[in-house]
C-alpha cells in the first residue's frame, strides 16, 4: 500500500524525519519497501498569473503572454501549449532556475521576441507523463508562491509491503495508529456525523448473517456525480496509486483509503426492489465492473436485487447498478463481511481488489457506521445532495467475538528469554488500545475490534516484542545438547557418491524435477504419468520418472555452446507417483565425446559402455553387495548395449546406450547413461579383519574358446560355483576374436589365482584344479583349451 | 715380462671406451687364458726360490689391473648416466595427463557449506519428499484453508489435496510426527513455486531448521542466526538486524537482514540502496504447529527458520543472475 506521508501526518505527527519514520515502521514490522519523493528537487519555481495572451507576431503555435508573478513587473513568456489563455494561473520557471531534466532557464528570443522565462508542464515537473499542455493550477493560487508549496511537492510516498496478519494496516488510520504507538503518541477522536436531510427508506436483508453480520446502507437524493473531485483528494487518491473515476467512486475509493473500510455506491435507479445479501444460485452470471461477466459459484456471497445478484459481497459491483456521472440517487453500502467468507472468493475468479484484500484480512467491524457517515460527509460536501436516514442490518451474534487473553509474566519471559517490565508493558497495551486487567504477574488482556491477528498470547508477545524493538532483544547461546547424534560408519553418504563421480570427471547438474510429455514419452513410456495441474509451461508438465531427460537436454544445450564431451551427473528425486513411496532418489550419469579432453601424448578415443560402466562400479563398490549386469532391453537404450543392474538379485538401475532412434530424435550423438537407486548402494559394511595367508600365491593362466553367446560373467561364475577351496581370484585378462578363431567363437584368457592359509601348494595340485576347471567349461560352454 | 703386461693393460684399460670393451681387457689380462692367469699357469716350472717371488709378482699385478679396471668402470659410469640424463630430458612444463576436473554445483556446495556449520552446532539432517499433501504442506503449518499465505505460495498442484511442497517446512511436521523432543534439525532441499521471471524459478532450495525443546527462546534463536551468517559468511562482525515479519507457523516472526556484502552496507543495486539484505526467516514455533503434531505447547517451546539457497549461493560467489543456476552450462558450473 502506498500512502502520502503529509495524509499520514495530518493525522499523527511525530516530530522525525519522514526518512527516521520509514526506518521505524520497518522496524515495527511494516516494512517500508521505498520512500519515494512525490517530485525530484528543484527551486525558482512560482505561480504565476496569465494577466494577457496573445498570438505571436511570428509564428502560428507560439503564445506571447503576459504572466504576473508578484514580482512587481509582468513577465513577458513565450509558450506553445495549446491550453495557455488568459487568467489561468500556471508554473512559472523564471529566468536561473533548473528543471528536472537540468534544463537551466534563461532569458532567450523566439522568433525575435524576447521570453523571460517558461510556463511548464506536468511532464517538465516530473508529476506525470502527460504532454497535454501546461499545468492549469487552482485559481486560488496564491500568485508568487512556491509551486513546491502550492502541489505540496515535498510530499513523499511511503510504500508498504504489509504482510497478511495486518489488515488493520491498510488504512491512513491503520498506519497512524501503529506510527502513535511507535512513538507514544496518542491519536486524535474523530466521530463523522453527516447532515442528514432526506427521508427516503431503502429495504435490504441479509440471508446469511453470519457471512455478513453488517449490512449498512443510506440512499442521498439529488448528487452532481458530473462535478469535480477536488484538487486535494485527488491528489491524495493519485499518491496513493490509485485512478480517478468520478467523484463518488473517488470519495468511496478515499474513504477505503483513509479507514480502511471498502464501500461501493450503488445508482439506486438501476436497483430492482430491494436489497438480499445471500449465496449466488447455481448458474447466476453476473457482469462485473471491470467487464468480465462470471458465472457465480454456489457458496459465493452476492448483493443481489429482486432480480439477480448486482455485486459480489466484498470483491466488486456489477456494472448494471454502477454510478454514472448522470447519476443522482445513489445507494452506499458499508458492510462488515466475515473474513472467511471472503477469502479466495476473489481468488477463484482471478480477480484481486483494494475490497477483497481487506476484507480477507479483516476490517474494523466497528468502523462501518463511521465510514459511512464519513463518506455522506464528503459527497454532500463534493456533489451536494440529501442524505437520508442509515438503514441498518445488524447480527451482533455473528460479530468477531473479542474474548479475553490471559499472559503471564512469566511466559512473556520464557518465550523472549528476558523478562519485561510490567509497567512498560501496561504502558504499551494502553498504546495499543488493548483493554486490560492486571493480576500478580499477570494480565487478561482484550484486543480492539480492528486487531483480528490478536487471539492468543503468542500475539501478545510478539506485540510487546516487535514495540521493544527485537534489536534490542539480548543474545543468548543455545544449551549445549549433549546427545551424540547416531551415524553408522556404514551408511555410504549422497555426498561420498557425489564426490566419487567428481573424481572421475563428472560435473554435477541441477535440473528440474518437471519435464515434457514428450520426453516422458520418448525415455520411459511405460512409467506412470504425474501431471501438474498448473505447470508453468508445457515442457515443465510432467514430474520426472527418471532423470535422463534433464541430462539429455544439459548435454544438448553445453553441445549447441560448443562443449561437444561431456560428463554430467544429478542425483535427485524421482517419481512414480503422489506417495511419499513413490519418490525415490536416484544419481544418474551421462557421458559422451571423447574420453579424454584433446591432449598431448596420449590417443584420442570415443568413450564406451565400460568406461560408464566403471562410473558405475566405482559406485556401487562404496556398498556391500551381489551386483551384476545382465543384458536387457530398456526403451530408451540400445538393444545390445544395455545392461539390467541387479544387487542380490533385485534389480537397482540402468546402464547403456542411448538408442540411434532417439539419437535421431534428439539430435544427440552416441552417448552412454546410467541411473542408480541411491538407497540400494548406500548400505556398505564395517570391515572386520580377516588373516592372510603366508604362503605363496600362484598364478595359472588359461585360454579357452567359446561362442560368442557366452558371457564373461557366465564363465566366471560357473568357475567360482566349483567352490575351489584355495581358488582366491579369477581375472579375465583378455578376449579375443578374429583370425585364427573360429567364425562366432571368441578366445577368452582367464588367470587364475591360487593360495592355501596353510601350506604351499604343489604343481600337481595345481595342475589337477585347472584341469578340473577345464573340463568342467569343456562340457558345460564346449569350450576348447587352445 | 710382467711390467710390460701391466703396461699393455694400462693402455688396453685407458682406451676402452665402454662397458663392453672394458670387460673384453679384463679377460685378455685375468681372464681364464688371460696373460696373468698364463704366467701363473707357467710357476710350476720355476725354481722353489723363484716360485714365491714371482707369485708375488703376480698378485700384485692382478690387483693393480683389478683396480685399474675397477676405476675406468667407474668412470665409464658416470659417462653414461650423464649421457642417459641428456637423453631423458624432458619438458616438465607439458601438462599432466588426464586432467579432466569434475565438479559439484555450486547449491550442493552451499547446501554442504550450510549442513556442515549446523552440524557443528548438534543439528542433524532430515530430508523429505517433495510431492506434499495438504496437511503437512499447510494445515499442519497453521495454515489453513483460505488462509491468505496460501496465496503467497503459488502452489503447484496435483490435485486438490496433493501439491509439490513450496517450502521444506512439511519436513519439521514430518519430523515432529517421528521423533519426541528434544529435537534439532535441519531441513535442506527443493521446494516449487509456480512463479518464473527474472528473479524466480519454478523450483529452488531452501534449507529449514527446528529447535523443540523445554526451553527454547527468541533470544537464543538470535544468537544461533548471529552465529550462523557469521560463519557463512566468514566476517566475524558482520552487522545482522531482526525486523518484525509475519509467517503463518511461527510467533513471534521475524526476518534477519544482514549488512551488503557488496557494497558493505553503503547502499547498492543488489540491496536496493538501502544496505541492508534479506537473507532468512525466523521464529518461535506457532503453538498450533505444534498442537498438530500432538506436542504440549505449554511443555515444549519451538525454534524455527528458513532460507533460500540460491540467494545465498549468489551472494557468496557474486553470481548475479538466479537463472544460471538451472542451466547448467559448464562454463558457470566449471567456475566452482
Amino acid at each position: 500500500m502506498n500512502i502520502s506521508t503529509r495524509w499520514l501526518r495530518e493525522w499523527v505527527d511525530p516530530k522525525v524525519s519522514d526518512t527516521e519514520l520509514s526506518e521505524k515502521l520497518t522496524m515495527a514490522g511494516l516494512e517500508v519497501e521505498r520512500l519515494a519523493p512525490v517530485a525530484p528537487p528543484f527551486e525558482g519555481l512560482v505561480v504565476g498569473h496569465v494577466v494577457n495572451c496573445a498570438r505571436h507576431p511570428n509564428a502560428d503555435k507560439l503564445s506571447l503572454c503576459e504572466v504576473d508573478i508578484g514580482s512587481g513587473n509582468n513577465l513577458q513568456i513565450i509558450c506553445g501549449a495549446p491550453n495557455v489563455r488568459k487568467d489561468l494561473k500556471v508554473v512559472v520557471a523564471t529566468v536561473g532556475s533548473v528543471l528536472p531534466n537540468n534544463l537551466k532557464i534563461k532569458r532567450a528570443k523566439l522568433r525575435g521576441v524576447e521570453s523571460n522565462g517558461m510556463i511548464c508542464s506536468e511532464s517538465e515537473i516530473c508529476l506525470s507523463d502527460s504532454h497535454e499542455g501546461i499545468l492549469e493550477l487552482d485559481l486560488s493560487a496564491t500568485i508568487g508562491e512556491n509551486v513546491r508549496t502550492v502541489l505540496d511537492l515535498d510530499d513523499h510516498i511511503i510504500e508498504l509491503d504489509l504482510t497478511p496478519n495486518r489488515g488493520d494496516c491498510f488504512s491512513v488510520l491503520g498506519v497512524a495508529r501503529e506510527v502513535c504507538v511507535n512513538y507514544d503518541l496518542s491519536l486524535p477522536l474523530t466521530d463523522y456525523v453527516a447532515k442528514q436531510e432526506g427521508s427516503k427508506s431503502f429495504t435490504a436483508k441479509v440471508s446469511s448473517p453470519s457471512d455478513c453480520p453488517k449490512y449498512l446502507t443510506r440512499v442521498i437524493e439529488g448528487v452532481d456525480n458530473s462535478a469535480t473531485t477536488p484538487k486535494w483528494m485527488a491528489q491524495r487518491l493519485q499518491r496513493a496509486s490509485q485512478q480517478l473515476h468520478s467523484p463518488i467512486v473517488d470519495i468511496t475509493n478515499y474513504v477505503l483509503l483513509e479507514l480502511g473500510q471498502p464501500m461501493h455506491a450503488f445508482d439506486l435507479t438501476t436497483i430492482n426492489g430491494d436489497i438480499e445479501v445471500r449465496a449466488a444460485k447455481k448458474g447466476e452470471k453476473l457482469e462485473l465492473l471491470n467487464d468480465q461477466t462470471v458465472s457465480l459459484n454456489k457458496d459465493t456471497l452476492v448483493i443481489a436485487d429482486d432480480n439477480s445478484a448486482i455485486a459480489i459481497a466484498g470483491v466488486m459491483g456489477g456494472l448494471k447498478t454502477a454510478t454514472l456521472s448522470s447519476s443522482s440517487k445513489i445507494l452506499l453500502e458499508s458492510a462488515f463481511f466475515d473474513p472467511i467468507a471472503i477469502s479466495g472468493v476473489a481468488r477463484s475468479y482471478g480477480l484481486h481488489t483494494e475490497s477483497s484484500l481487506r476484507f480477507e484480512r479483516g476490517v474494523d467491524f466497528n468502523i462501518t457506521k463511521q465510514a459511512l457517515e464519513r463518506a455522506t460527509e464528503l459527497v454532500l460536501d463534493i456533489c451536494g445532495g440529501k442524505a437520508s436516514p442509515i438503514n441498518e442490518c445488524i447480527n451482533p451474534s455473528s460479530l468477531p467475538l473479542l474474548e479475553p487473553i490471559e499472559i503471564s509474566r512469566e511466559k512473556i519471559a520464557s518465550v523472549l528469554g528476558f523478562d519485561l517490565d510490567p509497567k512498560w508493558v501496561e504502558s504499551k497495551f494502553k498504546f495499543l488500545e488493548f483493554k486490560y486487567k492486571a493480576h500478580k504477574d499477570s494480565w487478561t488482556v482484550t484486543p480492539p475490534s480492528f486487531r483480528f491477528d490478536v487471539r492468543i498470547p503468542a500475539d501478545i508477545i510478539e506485540e510487546l516484542a516487535r514495540l521493544y524493538g527485537y534489536d534490542k532483544i539480548p543474545v543468548k547461546k543455545l544449551s549445549i545438547d549433549a546427545n551424540i547424534a547416531h551415524s553408522s560408519q556404514s551408511k555410504v553418504s549422497s555426498y561420498d557418491l557425489s564426490q566419487s563421480l567428481v573424481n572421475r570427471g563428472y560435473q554435477e547438474v541441477i535440473t528440474y524435477s518437471f519435464i515434457s510429455d514428450e520426453y516422458h514419452d520418448l525415455i520411459d513410456p511405460s512409467a506412470k504419468k504425474i501431471l501438474l495441474k498448473n505447470p508453468i509451461s508445457d515442457d515443465m508438465s510432467v514430474m520426472r520418472s527418471s532423470l535422463w531427460p534433464g541430462l539429455l537436454e544439459t548435454v544438448k544445450m553445453n553441445r549447441r555452446r560448443g562443449h561437444q564431451n561431456a560428463r554430467f551427473f544429478e542425483t535427485g528425486l524421482s517419481f512414480s507417483g503422489t506417495s511419499v513411496e513413490d519418490q525415490k532418489q536416484k544419481v544418474a550419469g551421462i557421458i559422451c565425446g571423447n574420453r579424454f579432453e584433446s591432449q598431448w601424448g596420449s590417443g584420442d578415443r570415443e568413450v564406451d559402455f565400460f568406461d560408464a560402466k566403471s562410473d558405475v562400479q566405482s559406485l556401487l563398490d562404496h556398498g556391500k553387495g551381489d551386483y551384476s549386469f545382465e543384458a536387457a532391453e530398456h526403451p530408451a537404450l540400445q538393444a545390445g548395449q544395455s545392461a539390467k543392474i541387479s544387487k542380490n538379485g533385485q534389480f537397482i538401475g540402468w546402464l547403456g546406450a542411448l538408442s540411434p532412434v532417439l539419437q535421431k530424435k534428439l539430435s544427440l550423438p552416441n552417448l552412454f547413461l546410467f541411473e542408480l537407486n541411491q538407497s540400494d548402494i548406500e548400505q556398505g559394511e564395517i570391515s572386520s579383519y580377516e588373516s592372510f595367508s603366508s604362503f605363496q600365491a600362484s598364478q595359472r593362466d588359461i585360454a579357452l574358446v567359446v561362442s560368442k553367446d557366452v558371457s564373461s560373467e557366465q564363465l566366471i561364475n560357473s568357475i567360482r560355483s566349483l567352490k575351489q577351496n584355495d581358488l582366491i581370484d579369477v581375472n579375465l585378462f583378455d578376449v579375443y576374436e578374429g583370425q585364427h578363431i573360429e567364425e562366432g567363437k571368441k578366445s577368452v584368457a582367464l588367470n587364475l589365482t591360487y593360495q592355501s592359509i596353510d601350506t604351499t601348494l604343489t604343481d600337481e595340485q595345481l595342475e589337477q584344479n585347472v584341469s578340473k576347471i577345464v573340463t568342467h567349461l569343456e562340457s558345460k560352454f564346449s569350450a576348447k583349451l587352445r | 715380462m710382467i711390467n710390460k703386461i701391466i703396461t699393455d693393460a694400462k693402455k688396453s684399460i685407458a682406451s676402452a671406451i665402454d662397458l663392453k670393451a672394458l670387460d673384453d681387457s679384463r679377460v685378455l689380462f685375468l681372464g681364464k687364458k688371460g696373460e696373468l692367469t698364463d704366467l701363473l699357469k707357467g710357476l710350476g716350472k720355476l725354481s722353489k726360490e723363484e716360485r714365491p717371488v714371482m707369485g708375488e709378482a703376480i698378485n700384485e699385478a692382478k690387483v693393480k689391473i683389478q683396480n685399474l679396471i675397477e676405476s675406468r668402470k667407474e668412470e665409464l659410469e658416470e659417462v653414461a648416466l650423464q649421457k642417459r640424463l641428456l637423453e631423458e630430458r624432458i619438458d616438465v612444463t607439458l601438462p599432466g595427463r588426464n586432467i579432466e576436473k569434475g565438479g559439484l554445483h555450486p547449491i550442493t556446495q552451499t547446501l554442504h557449506h550450510i549442513q556442515n556449520i549446523f552440524a557443528k552446532a548438534g543439528f542433524e539432517i532430515e530430508i523429505g519428499p517433495e510431492i506434499e499433501d495438504d496437511f503437512h504442506n499447510f494445515s499442519a503449518l497453521n495454515i489453513p484453508e483460505h488462509h491468505p499465505a496460501r496465496a503467497m505460495h503459488d502452489t503447484f498442484y496435483f490435485d486438490a489435496n496433493t501439491v509439490l511442497r513450496t517450502h521444506t517446512s512439511p519436513v519439521q511436521i514430518r519430523t515432529l510426527q517421528r521423533q519426541k523432543p528434544p529435537v534439532r534439525v535441519i531441513a535442506p532441499g527443493k521446494v516449487y513455486r509456480c512463479d518464473s521471471d527474472v528473479t524466480h524459478t519454478p523450483m529452488f532450495h531452501q534449507v529449514e531448521g527446528l529447535i523443540v525443546d523445554k526451553e527454547a527462546s527468541f533470544a537464543q534463536l538470535k544468537g544461533l542466526l548471529i552465529d550462523f551468517l557469521r560463519a557463512y559468511f566468514e566476517k566475524d562482525d558482520l552487522k545482522v538486524r531482526f525486523r518484525p515479519s509475519y509467517f503463518p507457523f511461527t510467533e513471534p516472526s521475524a526476518e534477519a537482514d544482514i549488512e551488503c556484502v557488496i557494497c558493505g552496507g553503503d547502499g547498492c543495486r543488489v540491496c536496493k540502496k538501502s544496505g541492508w539484505l534479506e537473507v532468512l526467516g525466523c521464529g518461535v514455533v506457532h503453538p498450533n504447529v505444534l498442537s498438530a503434531v500432538k506436542i504440549n505447547p505449554n511443555e515444549f517451546s519451538g525454534l524455527a527458520f528458513g532460507m533460500g539457497v540460491e540467494r545465498l549461493a549468489m551472494l557468496r560467489y557474486s553470481v548475479n543472475d538466479l537463472r544460471l543456476f538451472f542451466e547448467n552450462d559448464i562454463r558457470f558450473l566449471n567456475q566452482f
